[in-house]
């Protein structure tokens, strides 16, 4: 019988705010980080966004650190050593310095990248900053996060892009239940507010310039936001035996591939993700009461999540309270799964339901309860997060009340 | 002749004949799905050195809506 697993510390930063409480406060009280955006003027088409406020890197790292932190390694330490306080974890104990590091990134170290070939091909620079490599490689954050908190288990980066949160999170979790470690600082961490990315996401069409409105008829596509979302998970016997505070238990996932388009959304990958978790955690689908959706307010998304909804859990579709906080954190591509299990832990532990906000009517097409604009105080027991990204990946994971 | 310009970039995008390209032949029938779609305004900016904004798109179905908005464009070379 594998072991159970439990969350136990929680760190983001965000759109919404520099720390845990400030988001948490913003979701509850229905309140969006989507602002306009004019870092590159003129020429990016991008006009709103969700980048994280009052941010000065010198706050949290010297000059000789930064110079090895691209943007999103630096979110990921903040939020990483955020969440190792909150589980109260003390650095250079035996059991930290042997827990894993599972950093999940959609887009990596893109600063540094797009720096440098501005560099090379715009300046016409003949060299580079040696540093480059190390600072800008896919994996730089879970190094980084390794590095400044002492962690010297298993160790590396994780892609899947929108889901890549979740896939780390699944990997730390199935770590902890086989055996291999005790405890896990796993999340995503991205910063996608590059010139190049940003002129490849208006290229793609699906960003939006007026906000986030998830499951609404006037939705016109998604909003990019940054940030990283970082959690610390431990066998159940760990967390008892250090009197430990448990947020929920990660109780089951599902992962899938549509084997299919690129970029459009399969209700089947999708319904097989939720009907693999939900049977994963031996929990049967009229007992779920919360669904933090993927909710990224496409055209393409919103509904075929509503009709996947619809095919797994039949009747009680209409019983279950089902949210999109990206419509206040916004997409921030891979660390938007790691968020929003934060914000669905969250949910079970306070018994309110983040909101979906900016809404207003719904899409004819999604026809269930999206819990629109307020807060919804509900005891919830088991919730399920969902992350169905490019690609055709699909990760689902349930959280449990416990005990 | 401006037709023939854009049948060619339909024709690399989807693969179809170049003779089932007419005005009135509708862009999902020849095979051109969201991805595609994106694929083939960015091929008809580049050609055409316009720009089509997002707003437009749910009204391009046919060829001819192509054809209609390159009209519309004051910036078209030929």
């Amino acid at each position: 019988m594998s072991r159970r697993v439990m969350i136990t510390g929680l760190g983001v930063i965000s759109g919404l705010g520099l720390n845990t409480s400030a988001f948490w406060d913003a979701l509850t009280a229905g309140r969006s980080a989507i602002k306009p955006f004019n870092l590159f003027m003129d020429d990016v088409k991008i006009s709103v966004a969700a980048t994280v406020p009052d941010f000065d890197p010198g706050n949290y790292f010297s000059a000789d650190e930064l110079s090895l932190l691209d943007r999103y390694s630096q979110l990921a330490v903040i939020a990483a050593r955020a969440a190792a306080d909150d589980a109260g974890l003390v650095y250079g104990e035996e059991i930290f310095t042997s827990a894993a590091t599972i950093i999940g990134s959609g887009c990596g170290g893109k600063h540094t990248d797009e720096a440098t070939y501005d560099q090379l091909y715009k300046q016409q620079r003949s060299r580079v900053h040696p540093l480059t490599i190390p600072k800008g490689m896919p994996s730089a954050a879970a190094s980084m996060v390794s590095l400044h908190l002492g962690i010297k288990g298993p160790a590396f980066g994780l892609t899947s892009a929108c889901a890549s949160g979740s896939h780390a999170i699944i990997q730390g979790m199935a770590m902890i239940q086989s055996g291999i470690i005790d405890v896990a600082l796993v999340g995503a961490a991205d910063a996608p507010f590059t010139y190049g990315l940003l002129k490849s996401w208006d290229a793609l069409r699906v960003v939006s310039n007026d906000t986030c409105r998830p499951f609404c008829k006037d939705r016109s596509g998604m909003v990019l936001g940054e940030g990283a979302g970082m959690l610390v998970l431990e066998s159940e016997e760990h967390a008892k035996a250090r009197g430990a505070r448990v947020y929920a238990e990660i109780t089951g996932c599902g992962m899938t591939s549509d084997a299919g388009h690129i970029t459009r959304p399969d209700v089947t990958g999708m319904g097989n993700a939720m009907k693999n978790a939900l049977h994963h955690a031996g929990i049967a689908p009229e007992n779920v009461d919360y669904i933090n959706a993927h909710g990224t307010a496409t055209q393409a998304n919103d509904i075929a999540e509503t009709q996947a909804i619809h095919q797994v859990f039949g009747d009680h579709a209409q019983s279950i309270a089902i949210s999109s906080t990206k419509s206040m954190h916004a997409h921030a591509l891979g660390a938007s799964s790691a968020m929003e299990l934060v914000a669905t832990a969250l949910a079970i532990r306070h018994g309110i339901i983040p909101p979906t906000a900016n809404f207003t009517i719904c899409d004819e097409k999604c026809d269930l309860n999206y819990v629109p604009n307020e807060a919804c105080k509900q005891e919830i027991n088991i919730a399920m997060s969902n992350s169905f990204a490019f690609g055709g990946l699909n990760a689902v994971i349930i959280l449990k009340k416990y005990p | 002749m401006i037709l023939d310009k854009v049948a060619e970039i339909i024709v690399k995008i989807a693969h179809c004949n170049f003779d089932d390209v007419r005005p009135e032949t509708e862009l999902i029938a020849l095979g051109i799905d969201s991805l595609k779609a994106i694929t083939m305004l960015f091929e008809l900016e580049e050609a055409f050195d316009i720009s089509i904004p997002n707003e437009i798109i749910p009204s391009i179905t046919t060829v001819n809506d192509i054809l209609d908005k390159l009209d519309n464009s004051r910036q078209i070379k030929t």
